[in-house]
């Protein structure tokens, strides 16, 4: 539209060398528009070859796999593969055991979190500092140095080989309290001081006020707490060993040490199925941070 | 008077933070301080995995230390992988998060795109980049041949396996920065950049000048997550060298499983873990010396 407008194009003459300059100046005009897209699309490349080089793996022969000559698309899709890797372990149960551990442990979390963030970001009490480095302690001890020792305190509270040993020691988390405190402190202070003054307490300001307008922080943090938990591989090959409390992870580990090394094709579309849930969790979720409820509840 | 009932509030707003962080506490102190300790003690001692005698060393295990050239060597490549992982992926991340809060078609897609490699179990992705790295068959030197690169060795050669191990947590972590600091961008009032964008601020004086400082109390966040991630690097070196080639990717972590499992010396394993977490602690503290005072924050 902008460049009938133009001068310089209505003065073009009419039988123009190649590339005329009306096309130059519209081809200038669209990458000022998709400057982003020129940018992000080489990197997008990068980003989604090695899930490409997963797919696509999934669904070839063994021989294939190594084969320089094959080319990059399998010949015939093995969707045998599928079949052939959920035959390895109990997946069914497995995907089960992951949802309960993965969504117990999240709605423990977003407590605990809540509830010690507000006080590290709002609250004035002694010993603030002191207590606050002890939360950051969590974050900062390598989680193998645990191991051994949360493997004795789990077996001495009997509960060895069930699905609450898979969630107690991640119910409290340093990292999503100091991630919340962050986004608390951001909140003008201005509307917990209105709510005060509307008769709120803290807990009703911290549910009314706080809570609503650091929802994306609390879509942020869950997403990354599933994720986490989800492929979580040391934890539940410690403290189970019946196949009825076990996690998809662990059937992934089954088949990425296989005696004969590694089987590719089935490994990679063991790992299509495990990820595949949290493919669409993540889509689901982010659609939330997209309906940018917060710009109007701040303004 | 006002003292008085200035006391008592104060004592009631301490009380009631005791509460709010009383169910944290419980579970910190069964599952993280309690190990702590025991690993503290557990480091003054000769402590072998499977037995149940212990002895009394004193300072010993630390001493073994000043000796010890491979501890020093896994502390420097601990140190240059953060160094180099860290302030990439972040920068990374920064403009994606930037990029991609913008109202840009597909915009869901670029996000999942992005974010995916995230959600990959650790086990799954260092074998997926073992292959994508392998010298006669993978996919990363076909590349390089189409572009006229000479092929490398990749994880085979003590020169590059570092680079292949930082290359492969670039891809793996910017997504997760991305997401944190994208939520941040989501709180921000946008009518700070209207304002900027209508009096003609250039785009990047916006982000340097406006959204930076905006969001820096995420930024912050996501430089000490990433520090502390960074230092406890452990899946990847497992999965993909074991430490190797001659001990070019030997990191703290991995040295300490290699002495707690492998050669079960549990107490000079607990020695190299409480080592590590003083060298993070004062990591920490630097930063938040560095940066903890430049943060800005809307509600203060």
């Amino acid at each position: 539209m902008a460049t009938l407008q133009d001068p310089l194009e209505l003065s073009a003459p009419a039988a123009s060398r190649v590339p005329s300059r009306s096309t130059l100046i519209s081809l200038r005009a669209a990458l000022r528009r998709n400057w982003l897209h020129a940018l992000l699309l080489p990197l997008l490349g990068l980003w989604i070859s090695p899930l490409v080089w997963i797919v696509v793996t999934s669904l070839k022969t063994r021989s294939e796999v190594f084969d320089p000559h094959a080319g990059f698309l399998p010949a015939v899709a093995q969707w045998s593969n599928y079949a052939a890797a959920m035959a390895v372990a109990p997946f069914g149960t497995y995907l089960i055991n992951s949802v309960l551990v993965t969504g117990g442990i999240l709605i423990c979390e977003l407590v605990t979190i809540t509830l010690a963030a507000y006080a590290f970001a709002r609250l004035n009490f002694p010993g603030k500092n002191i207590l606050f480095t002890l939360f950051l302690l969590q974050i900062m001890f390598p989680i193998y140095a645990t191991f051994l020792t949360n493997f004795v305190t789990v077996r001495e509270l009997g509960i060895l080989n069930s699905l609450p040993a898979l969630v107690v020691p991640f119910v409290a988390s340093g990292y999503g309290t100091f991630m919340l405190r962050q986004a608390f402190r951001q909140v003008p202070t201005e509307l917990a001081d209105a709510a005060r003054l509307d008769g709120c307490g803290h807990l009703g300001i911290l549910w009314h006020v706080y809570l609503p307008l650091v929802k994306p922080t609390l879509v942020a943090f869950s997403i990354i707490a599933v994720v986490t938990h989800w492929n979580d591989y040391m934890w539940p090959l410690l403290v189970t060993n019946s196949e009825s409390v076990r996690t998809l992870p662990i059937g992934l580990g089954l088949l990425a040490k296989s005696d004969s090394g590694a089987d590719w094709t089935r490994l990679m579309a063991a790992t299509v199925v495990v990820v595949s849930p949290l493919l669409l969790f993540f889509v689901i979720f982010q659609r939330r941070f997209v309906d940018s409820f917060m710009h109007a509840g701040l303004k | 008077m006002v003292t008085g009932s200035g006391l008592r509030a104060r004592l009631s707003e301490a009380g009631l933070a005791y509460c709010l962080l009383a169910p944290s506490l419980l579970f910190l102190a069964t599952f993280t301080y309690w190990p702590i300790l025991r690993s503290i003690y557990f480091s003054f001692h000769d402590v072998m995995l499977g037995s149940d005698k212990i002895f009394f060393l004193g300072w010993e295990n630390y001493g073994r230390l000043w000796t010890d050239s491979l501890f020093w060597k896994s502390l420097a490549n601990t140190a240059f992988y953060t160094l180099v992982t860290i302030p990439s992926a972040i920068a990374c991340a920064l403009l994606l998060a930037v990029a991609l809060d913008s109202k840009l078609r597909g915009m869901a897609f670029y996000r999942s795109a992005f974010f995916y490699p995230v959600m990959i179990p650790s086990v799954a992705a260092g074998m997926v980049w073992v292959f994508l790295y392998a010298p006669g068959y993978g996919p990363i030197n076909d590349a390089l041949a189409l572009l006229g690169l000479p092929k490398l060795e990749w994880l085979y050669d003590s020169r590059t396996a570092m680079f292949a191990i930082i290359i492969m947590s670039i891809w793996k972590y910017s997504g997760y920065f991305m997401l944190i600091l994208l939520a941040a961008l989501q709180m921000v009032p946008s009518d700070l950049y209207e304002a900027a964008r209508l009096d003609g601020v250039p785009a990047w004086t916006r982000l340097i000048h406006i959204t930076i400082p905006l969001i820096s109390p995420t930024l912050y966040f996501v430089i000490i997550i990433g520090l502390l991630h960074s230092y406890q690097i452990f899946d990847y070196v497992y999965v993909m060298t074991q430490g190797g080639p001659a001990d070019a990717t030997n990191v703290l972590t991995f040295y300490i499983y290699q002495n707690g499992f492998q050669y079960q010396d549990i107490g000079y394993a607990s020695t190299l873990a409480n080592v590590l977490l003083l060298f993070v602690g004062g990591l920490i503290t630097l930063v938040a010396l560095v940066f903890g005072r430049r943060v800005h924050y809307l509600g203060r």
